[in-house]
């Protein structure tokens, strides 16, 4: 499948972001898979959400699982890559290669740490629009992504919106809202409160604030799920005894599972990215720009779009996504609306779910076709 | 639950859009209409629907379509978005045809719509003789298991209208494939034509 690949951008002038200051000459690391065609109009660029990175379909490097959207993307799958050119970048702050609190700060010559500016999701999409320029591509024919991901698609829209013939904002919201927030909020202060965190200076160190960082993801991991989906999956079945321990082990599966996805998150992610990260989509509104009207924020876009959102999904629930909606109907555009029935809950989008995978397929080759 | 999907409605109502039109289909089915504008008529089409399987379709072709219900998500429009909205075979099926009627009048400058014409006189003979709810090729579906609420004649849609100050400006005729003015009510329209459908505006 893909290589690796890490460029370099903004050698000649700095990335100016919404926090003041800047990133000059920084990394992003992508993965591609097909060919751009010669009319270079077959580009998707996939937006990963908050932990994904660039590896859509190909095996990751550290879990050595398959990657993160591999039912969706590749050979014959709903994002074609027999026909389409797909773009996955890590985004700017994660931990994958992209410029983040982990790389070396080149004016330090030591690693960023808390010193890395707070970026927002605006930054990353600005920073995606310079590795779409490197590929010399002018127009992208869509661009999609699930969660976070579905934020940079908006921001894409609103930013850039003669680059996007085409977008797929997936289980998505405008901003975040309070809910959002302090679940964010009580990932960070989990990692934070890590007295190995050591203000963000781990990286030397034995010490890594691994038990704060697994907490997070596990607090995280009960947002993606459904009531249901938990119940249905788990209910109070014991892990691997037929009593109650009277003890504070794992005596349920839930707790297990939850442990066990805490425990192999920390093996692939920065806490310090999750910091960052967090406080971007925390930050996003993407009307923020245009003095908190969405109308304004999207004025100039002319894109075909698809928005879904899935039933069982209360971090980004549909009435979000409608609210999405509205707005491009205001705006009259070519817009199109799908809400999957599943108990998968927000994490649905990476899960599979045959009617999801239809509606892409079937709104994506439509309007290839009709380019 | 709407059967408009016989080409030769598409005809009638394509006579009474003109080219390069907006319009929003509410109840758009698989969007075989709006296909069929988009060709003839080259419209900038939009649908809705409430069928998610229907919904698939459409994407699949290339409509831009809203899963939704046109007894709630018609306020989402802007007024006089579009420059005609279609209502076939759907209002019956709507749990306020008074409102839906009011929203389609608000979101475009004019509206079709068709129904099922309860005063048809095949439907007045059903219950007349039979003392039985009809069931026929245009109303397919028994009185228990039917998706169709609110039953009309042509002649309570004309009272309605005239009640909620929507102008009718054409009927049309589509077993004969015509189209005419509107001058009222008219005994052979209501009497013989199995569906009821008209343009009507309101500024």
């Amino acid at each position: 499948m893909s290589e690796n690949k890490i460029v370099t951008l903004a050698e000649d002038e700095p990335l100016n972001l919404d926090g003041g200051g800047s990133l000059s000459k920084f990394k992003t690391a992508y993965t591609t898979y097909g060919k751009l065609n010669d009319k270079k109009n077959n580009s998707i660029l996939v937006c990963h959400a908050l932990t994904g990175d660039q590896y859509v379909a190909s095996d990751h490097p550290i879990t050595k699982k398959n990657g993160w959207w591999s039912m969706v993307v590749g050979p014959d799958k709903p994002i074609d890559t027999n026909k389409f050119f797909v773009i996955c970048p890590n985004v700017i702050g994660g931990c994958m290669g992209s410029t983040g609190p982990k790389e070396i700060n080149p004016e330090k010559g030591k690693e960023f740490a808390t010193d890395f500016p707070v970026i927002t999701i605006a930054d990353m999409v600005r920073a995606q629009k310079l590795l779409i320029d490197y590929l010399g591509i002018e127009k992208i024919f869509c661009v999609t992504g699930g969660s976070m991901g579905g934020m940079l698609v908006l921001e894409w829209l609103s930013k850039f919106p003669e680059m996007v013939h085409s977008a797929v904002p997936i289980a998505t919201a405008t901003n975040h809202s309070a809910q959002n927030i302090a679940l964010n909020e009580l990932a960070r202060q989990s990692i934070m409160a890590d007295p190995n965190w050591q203000s963000g200076n781990y990286y030397h160190s034995d010490k890594k604030p691994m038990k704060g960082l697994s907490v997070a993801r596990m607090a995280a991991h009960i947002s993606y799920l459904s009531k249901e989906a938990l119940q249905s999956k788990f209910g109070r079945n014991l892990q691997d005894k037929n009593s109650l321990d009277y003890s504070f082990d794992a005596d349920f599966q839930i707790e297990s599972y939850l442990r066990h996805q805490g425990f192999t998150f920390v093996d692939r992610f920065d806490a310090n990215s999750y910091l960052y990260i967090t406080r971007a989509m925390d930050y996003f509104d993407v009307s923020s720009a245009n003095n908190g009207s969405l109308i304004e924020a999207f004025k100039n876009t002319q894109s075909k779009i698809l928005c879904v959102s899935f039933t069982s999904d209360w971090l980004y629930p549909t009435s979000e996504n409608k609210k999405i909606v509205k707005v491009f109907n205001s705006l009259g555009l070519n817009v199109s609306f799908i809400e999957i029935e599943t108990e998968n809950g927000h994490d649905s989008f990476l899960l599979d779910e045959p009617k999801f995978f239809e509606a892409i397929k079937g709104f994506i080759n439509s309007t290839f076709e009709n380019l | 639950m709407s059967l408009i999907n016989e080409n030769k409605d598409f005809g009638v109502i394509a006579e009474l859009i003109p080219n390069n039109a907006s319009v929003i289909d509410v109840g758009c089915n698989d969007g075989s209409l709006l296909e069929y504008l988009r060709e003839y008529k080259n419209i900038d089409g939009r649908g809705m629907e409430i069928d998610q399987k229907k919904v698939q379709l459409c994407l699949a072709k290339g409509i831009s379509v809203i899963e939704g219900d046109a007894d709630t998500d018609l306020y989402d429009y802007p007024d006089k978005l579009f420059d005609y909205s279609i209502l076939t075979y759907t209002l019956q099926a709507t749990k306020s045809p008074k409102t839906v009627m009011q929203q389609l009048v608000r979101i475009s400058k004019k509206a079709i719509i068709s129904f099922p014409n309860f005063g048809h006189w095949k439907i007045g003979t059903s219950l007349l003789l039979n003392r039985k709810m009809p069931v026929s090729k245009k109303l397919s579906y028994s009185w228990h298991e039917t998706p169709n609420l609110h039953f009309c004649t042509i002649n309570d849609f004309i009272d309605l209208c005239e009640e909620l100050e929507i102008k009718i400006e054409k009927k049309g005729d589509l077993s004969n494939k015509k189209l005419s003015n509107f001058s009222g009510k008219n005994f052979l329209d209501s009497y013989f034509n199995e569906v009821g459908l008209f343009l009507v505006s309101k500024d």
